[in-house]
């Protein structure tokens, strides 16, 4: 019975960390991808070629990830610890 | 001495590359600097791994930094009609973006390590880490600042006649 739980832990793990994975590798994309398309396209077609305001929105495209990053984190560590809660609360019946 | 020299895009050349060395190599420092406190953490407390990746975020970002400066510096640079005037304000730009970026990396890197190696006994130290983070990537802010106004002076420029 052990054994059987044991399995179902670590295939919950397994899941787990490919969800975490798949989070951290979107924002690693958008993280590279997000500020200089956001200058070049911004410098194009929003700022009529000024290159300053172009590199303005840049600044604010990577900070906004940065931002977006730490509001997931902290989502992700609140769905771990109430999901973990009723669960150890379970066990300890 | 003339206005343009022949030698002027050197030190334009120069800006771009220093703006994106220094800022990664301080983006590199903070990211593997934060990184060994990352897998400390992770052999105790792995679930805290997502929150405590936040450093070496924030270290990607003063490499982000460095690249805008450097694609808004090359932006300016001109085969002929290039004073040397133009040449050291995209010089200054560079330096002044790629070494605040150094600063702010080395920063993050110890600020990260150890405030993630505490993050494992007291999870208060969460957000004291994300203020002390912030006030270190704003170093490689002001440097962003500083060279975006420099670059904005370099179109008054005398032309090469």
């Amino acid at each position: 019975m052990s054994e059987q739980t044991k399995v179902g832990a670590s295939a919950a793990q397994a899941v787990e960390q490919g969800g975490i994975f798949a989070k951290l590798l979107v924002f690693a994309a958008l993280l590279a991808i997000a500020p200089i398309a956001s200058y070049f396209l911004s410098k194009d077609y929003l700022w009529d070629g000024n290159t300053v305001f172009a590199a303005i929105t840049a600044i604010i495209a990577a900070n906004a990830v940065l931002i977006g990053y730490i509001i997931v984190s902290i989502r992700e560590e609140r769905l771990g610890t109430t999901a973990r809660g009723p669960a150890e609360s379970k066990k300890n019946r | 001495m003339s206005v343009c020299p022949p030698y002027a895009p050197f030190f334009g050349f120069g800006g771009v590359a220093s703006a994106m060395i220094f800022s990664t190599v301080g983006a590199a420092f903070g990211t593997s600097k934060a990184g060994i406190g990352i897998a400390g953490l992770g052999t105790f407390k792995p679930e805290l791994i997502m929150k405590s990746l936040i450093p070496v975020v924030m270290s990607g970002i003063i490499a982000v930094y460095g690249l805008v400066v450097s694609v808004l510096i090359a932006g300016g640079l001109r085969p002929n009609d290039y004073s040397l005037y133009a040449g050291f304000i995209h010089l200054g730009a560079g330096l002044a973006c790629g070494l605040t970026g150094l600063a702010a990396g080395y920063a993050i890197g110890f600020v990260g390590d150890s405030c993630v190696r505490a993050y494992v006994h007291e999870s208060k130290v969460f957000v004291a880490m994300v203020l002390i983070l912030i006030f270190g990537e704003v170093l490689g802010l002001y440097g962003l600042i500083v060279a975006l106004i420099m670059n904005s002076r370099a179109t008054e420029a005398p032309s090469c006649t």
